[in-house]
């Protein structure tokens, strides 16, 4: 464990996996409550549209993903209250869009290559001082955000109709969390990689509320379990040389198995 | 009953609302002044629920006005002074992780700032909501496990966590049994006497509520209103609205 705490891309890639668990997991909770979980998925699918543009045009692509996945969270936040169309075909539609996209952009432009499997899938080797820089510094601000409305937000995920009524900003707070949430999930694409983050963000809320506590507990149980699983995760990526975002999802997978299996009615 | 010469709660002028072609409510007008106990009735489908949202501003009007303590609703800031309990409050999600303080809590949040944490104060307000609602032994349980009747005195707590100075419910007793009616009519009637909460609520229990009510608002599209506790279940609209002579709906006052 501490050996490979020696090397320099293993230290940051530490430091932006448990950053990335502690986002994931505190705005996975709202998502899951609010029944976004789908929401999460497909701004991952999003954020390589902008990944693709990164690569191609040569920018910097975890700052197009983080641009790119806002914008896509507004449409479909837009879309979903402006149309009469189901949420979840908003979704779907979005999702194979964005995925649709990603892979033409990164055929004309000659980017399928090692460089686009590692934000696919996650890569600890990939995360450079820039991407922890990043990462600290838009994932600080975006969980202040999720902190300091945190009773809002939780109000609205039990009932938005109530919420307004007593006079909380439902319409902004959607958006901001759809924002933040967009912005979390562009960041978590160099560790978790973008087909499995809305994985970490789900997963460790659903686990969690198999132990049927209240609000802030559950929050806490999610917290852990992302926490643990980033570790355990990637420490079976550098010592198997397997993708990061893979062992981190198995592992939390595996947390949700048992608890539902210690939960069993 | 309230001076007339006070500002009503709530103001209604002429108050129409369309989908599209479909006249739900047709020049409703009415006003509810401060301590006043109403109920709504009416067939489904008549408009009650949207009059309700209406007044809530979750809906907008096609045309009409709405007054909320004298301001028109778009500029109308002060909703924690309104307690809303929502059709079906009590059918909750089971898995939603929330205590029953967690809940009541709720009710504070819009008096907080977004930089205040729980004040005294509000700690102190959750408490009385509780302790009104005879809830406090329930605090730490998950509202998921709870009866019908349980929550929906949790739902009530949270909307007098906000010391609301009207209480709006739409058809609270859904999901809920009868003992557990009963009491929660007793517990209306005491917030209405000896807090002077206004009570504005959406029943088909009419014969239960009758000795209590002062108003009775009949909605089917048109409004009507009955002034007179005493002649209420007599109102020929009562009738004519559920098909049904009116001393029938006063024995079914009597089987409950």
């Amino acid at each position: 464990m501490f050996e490979m705490l020696s090397y320099d891309f293993m230290q940051r890639a530490f430091i932006a996996g448990l950053f990335i668990a502690t986002l994931a997991s505190i705005s996975g909770t709202f998502v899951v409550l609010k029944r976004y979980s789908l929401m999460s998925e497909t701004l991952a699918h999003s954020a390589l549209v902008g990944v693709a543009i990164g690569l191609v045009a040569g920018y910097n692509p975890l700052w197009v993903a983080v641009v790119i996945s806002i914008l896509s969270a507004w449409l479909i936040e837009y879309l979903r209250s402006s149309f009469s169309i189901y949420s979840d075909a908003v979704l779907s539609i979005m999702l194979s869009g964005s995925l649709a996209l990603a892979v033409i952009i990164v055929s004309l432009g000659g980017a399928f290559n090692n460089s686009l499997f590692s934000y696919l899938f996650g890569s600890i080797l990939s995360v450079s001082n820039a991407d922890v820089y990043t990462i600290v510094g838009f994932g600080s601000i975006s969980l202040a955000f999720l902190l300091l409305f945190s009773k809002e937000l939780y109000f609205i995920a039990y009932d938005e109709e109530v919420a307004k009524t007593s006079g909380i900003k439902v319409k902004f707070l959607n958006f901001l969390l759809v924002t933040v949430v967009a912005i979390i999930i562009a960041l978590s694409i160099r560790v978790v990689g973008s087909l499995l983050i809305g994985a970490l963000m789900v997963i460790p809320t659903v686990a969690a509320l198999q132990y049927r506590v209240g609000f802030r507990n559950t929050m806490f149980i999610a917290l852990f379990f992302a926490l643990f699983s980033v570790i355990f995760g990637m420490s079976l990526s550098y010592y198997f040389s397997l993708p990061s975002g893979a062992t981190i999802v198995l592992s939390v997978i595996a947390i949700f198995i048992i608890s539902l299996l210690i939960n069993k009615k | 009953m309230s001076l007339k010469s006070e500002i009503p709660i709530f103001e209604v002028k002429q108050l129409s609302f369309r989908v599209r072609e479909q006249l739900i409510l047709e020049n409703v007008s009415f006003e509810i002044f401060s301590g006043e106990y109403i109920a709504i009735i009416g067939p489904n489908g008549g408009g009650k629920t949207t009059l309700i949202r209406l007044l809530l501003n979750l809906e907008k009007q096609t045309s009409g006005e709405i007054k909320i303590f004298g301001k028109k609703l778009k500029d109308f800031k002060e909703w924690y002074k309104i307690g809303y309990v929502p059709q079906r409050a009590t059918l909750v999600d089971e898995t939603f992780p929330a205590t029953v303080e967690d809940i009541v809590k709720m009710g504070r949040v819009a008096r907080r700032g977004i930089f205040a944490g729980m004040s005294s104060e509000d700690k102190a307000k959750v408490h009385d909501a509780m302790q009104k609602m005879d809830i406090l032994d329930l605090k730490d349980k998950m509202v998921g496990t709870l009866s019908g009747g349980q929550r929906q005195r949790v739902m009530i707590a949270r909307a007098l966590a906000s010391s609301p100075k009207i209480l709006i419910l739409d058809e609270p007793n859904t999901g809920v049994d009868m003992v557990s009616q009963q009491r929660f009519y007793g517990l209306l009637g005491k917030l209405n006497k000896e807090e002077n909460i206004t009570i504005l609520f959406i029943t088909h229990d009419i014969g239960v509520i009758a000795d209590d009510i002062g108003r009775l608002f009949t909605i089917n599209r048109k409004a009507t209103i009955c002034n007179d506790p005493k002649k209420l279940l007599s109102c020929d609209e009562v009738s004519d609205l559920y098909g049904i002579p009116a001393h029938s709906l006063a024995n079914h006052k009597h089987e409950h």
